[in-house]
């Protein structure tokens, strides 16, 4: 019985990393370009209920998902219009993507507060694949979107690390003056993979309305899954790949909780174990900024950095 | 000579115009009501008469703006804990969790302390242990930002997840030291009498939700705009702010100044929560989560530019945006409480948006055929 409950955490845990994954491959794609959004809390936010509304009143999740990845896109290029065109602090857009989001999802959530979700993600049938011992609930019970993300995963690192516009991003990132020398648009480059960025967060939103939530519920939906998402950029040291292990990680860590409730387990009551997720994500960060591992780190140089030609 | 068309061209300003001070901040909240606008009249409510409500419940009527004065006492201390850090491009987005630290600090000197000692002493020294816990609540931070570098904005905001549920542990999770042991019903337990302040009546019969903390936030504001102008430290911040590499070539210690700003800007936090303590609750009272005081100061410090003074009434413009909020939410139309956030977040970006303005010289010139 218990091996069996810890087994669905490990399955859980894969199943929120989904979302983690999403949210932080956006926010890497974000900043590889120097644009640092911390919005993503919010943006998350307003993807579950932008997908909630849209689904509600159509009852179809495909234009549910295509809206709430829209949704991101025009929130992204609000904080791509402040930050890279009128070059305003990024840190404080950030902020104000979160308070906005936060504010404006619980106004448009508060109609359908507590209603049933109208449609939902569900696992595929993999047939014999989801029968096997451990493998099965672990590796093949997932959804669609699952499986896509981890491919997203792989594509976005290819498409950093292998290809030509890949390349000029990251060089972005680190010296827009040389791309700029080049003949290239450090502004473009940003505005695209800000708002690219921005679509991946609130599709993440979406996906753990439709595939996680029971109901809309502004304080609980996200809970704060944005933040650590931004902390996971760090993690991966703002390499796509390096952020699946650390999703799996951090999932796990926001999955336990329910699994000692589950199993009844009071040693420690449950709202001390809900702090850990924070606390295991504040001490990865703590170990990652050693001396030694912050020159293995590498993030890109010009983070947050509004580019301006001709000055200096 | 043809004109060939118009653009935009923008020059930096060497100094910034005294009108474009004033002018930023009223053109951003104008442009944040009327996004809020087109938000309530997509769902229904009639702009200008919910906005005519907001503007009378709270601020004109006199529950209106006592209430928003007394909602507006944190929300000074809040924001100058942002403005302090801020200003120093240290982005600390802590406070929220610093506020519940400081309730909680607050509340324990309230309880064992005050017990004893006259309000005159039992008052401020809840307000002194608020102010220790708040700083407490940053301490590891701000050691991780001065000696490892680590960014304080994620360190900061994962903390106050803690601190909440730190919060409803005390109060929901277990019958401790902070629990009302007189009830089973899950409520603080009061600090003593003598700890706590009565609220003001205005010259009047009534009773008001201000209390006279709302003076010390006020007070603590002038002080710190006084201090920061006229000592050392407050050059050294500006420096440093101005330039790192300057300031340590000047010999200042980054260390000392980073840990420092960001204890003092916990410190600001943690007496919002304290005055929390000495005001309206008397206890360790979870009702303080649900308002979002502590985020709404950044927003608080963004909209008065960092300026201690302007904090003041950006924080009181703030407090009541949601008295009238609050009662338009049980109001005949009822309108959700969370138009006062989406107005939050709309002014800020604008305010933002504007800061162009500020900086640059922005004017449409003719492009014109060069003439050879």
């Amino acid at each position: 019985m218990n091996s069996n409950i810890w087994l669905l955490t490990f399955a859980d845990a894969i199943s929120i990393a989904t979302t983690l994954i999403l949210a932080s491959l956006g926010a890497i794609i974000t900043e590889r370009s120097g644009v640092i959004n911390l919005g993503v809390e919010g943006m998350l936010l307003m993807g579950a209920v932008t997908g909630f509304v849209v689904a509600d009143s159509t009852g179809n999740l495909w234009l549910a998902l295509l809206i709430a990845v829209l949704v991101g896109v025009v929130l992204s290029s609000i904080h791509a219009a402040l930050t890279v065109g009128l070059r305003a602090n990024q840190i404080v857009s950030g902020l104000a993507m979160v308070i906005f989001g936060t504010g404006l999802s619980q106004f448009i959530g508060k109609p359908i507060e507590g209603d049933p979700l109208p449609v939902v993600i569900r696992p595929l049938e993999l047939g014999w694949l989801s029968d096997l011992p451990f493998v099965g609930p672990v590796v093949f019970g997932h959804d669609l979107f699952t499986y896509l993300t981890w491919a997203a995963a792989g594509g976005a690192s290819f498409y950093m690390h292998r290809t030509r516009p890949g390349l000029l991003l990251r060089a972005t990132g680190d010296a827009p003056a040389t791309v700029d020398a080049q003949g290239g648009s450090v502004a473009r480059i940003r505005w695209v993979h800000t708002m690219v960025g921005g679509a991946l967060m609130t599709f993440a939103g979406a996906w753990y309305m439709f595939a996680r939530a029971a109901a809309w519920n502004q304080a609980a939906t996200t809970n704060g899954i944005g933040w650590i998402a931004l902390a996971l950029v760090v993690f991966a040291s703002w390499r796509p790949l390096r952020a699946l292990g650390g999703a799996v990680l951090f999932g796990f860590s926001l999955q336990v909780p329910f699994t000692l409730q589950a199993l009844q387990i009071r040693t420690l009551p449950p709202t001390i174990v809900a702090m850990f997720p924070y606390l295991i994500t504040l001490a990865v960060l703590v170990l990652l900024s050693t001396p030694r591992a912050r020159r293995l780190l590498g993030a890109p140089k010009m983070l947050g950095q509004p580019f301006v030609r001709d000055e200096r | 000579m043809i004109v060939l068309g118009r653009r935009i061209q923008m020059e930096q300003r060497m100094a910034v115009p005294k009108s474009a001070v004033v002018i930023v901040p009223v053109v951003s909240v104008i442009a944040a009501l009327v996004v809020g606008g087109v938000f309530l009249a997509l769902t229904g409510h009639p702009p200008v008469r919910t906005y005519l409500d907001l503007l009378d419940n709270g601020y004109t009527s006199f529950y209106g703006i006592t209430d928003t004065l007394g909602l507006a006492t944190p929300l000074i201390c809040t924001g100058l804990a942002a403005a302090f850090a801020f200003r120093m491009n240290l982005y600390s987005i802590g406070q929220e969790g610093q506020m519940y630290l400081g309730m909680i600090g607050g509340a324990w000197a309230g309880i064992v302390l005050a017990d004893s000692l006259p309000p005159l002493i039992a008052v401020p020294s809840v307000l002194l242990f608020g102010a220790l816990a708040g700083a407490a609540w940053i301490a590891v931070p701000a050691f991780l930002r001065a000696r490892l570098g680590t960014s304080e904005i994620v360190s900061t905001l994962l903390l106050n997840y803690v601190a909440l549920n730190l919060v409803n542990y005390f109060i929901f999770g277990s019958q401790g030291f902070f629990r009302d042991p007189t009830t089973s019903f899950p409520q603080g337990r009061a600090v003593a009498d003598s700890a706590r302040l009565s609220p003001l009546s205005f010259f009047t019969e009534k009773s008001t939700n201000t209390y006279p903390t709302f003076f010390v936030a006020v007070l603590l504001a002038v002080m710190l705009f006084w201090f920061m102008r006229v000592s050392n430290y407050g050059y050294e911040t500006a420096v440093y702010a101005d330039s790192p590499n300057t300031a340590r070539y000047a010999g200042m210690s980054s260390a000392w100044l980073q840990s420092s700003v960001l204890l003092v800007s916990g410190a600001l936090a943690g007496v919002g929560g304290a005055m929390y303590v000495v005001g309206p609750a008397g206890k360790v009272d979870p009702g303080l989560l649900q308002v979002g005081l502590g985020y709404a100061g950044i927003v608080v410090a963004a909209l008065a530019r960092y300026n201690f003074l302007a904090v003041v009434l950006a924080a009181v413009l703030f407090a009541g945006l949601r008295t009238g909020g609050n009662a338009l939410q049980v109001s005949n139309d009822p309108v959700p409480i969370a138009i006062a956030v989406v107005l939050q977040g709309a002014v800020l970006l604008f305010a933002l948006g504007g800061e162009l303005f500020r900086r640059n010289k922005v004017t449409l010139v003719r492009v014109q055929k060069a003439t050879t």
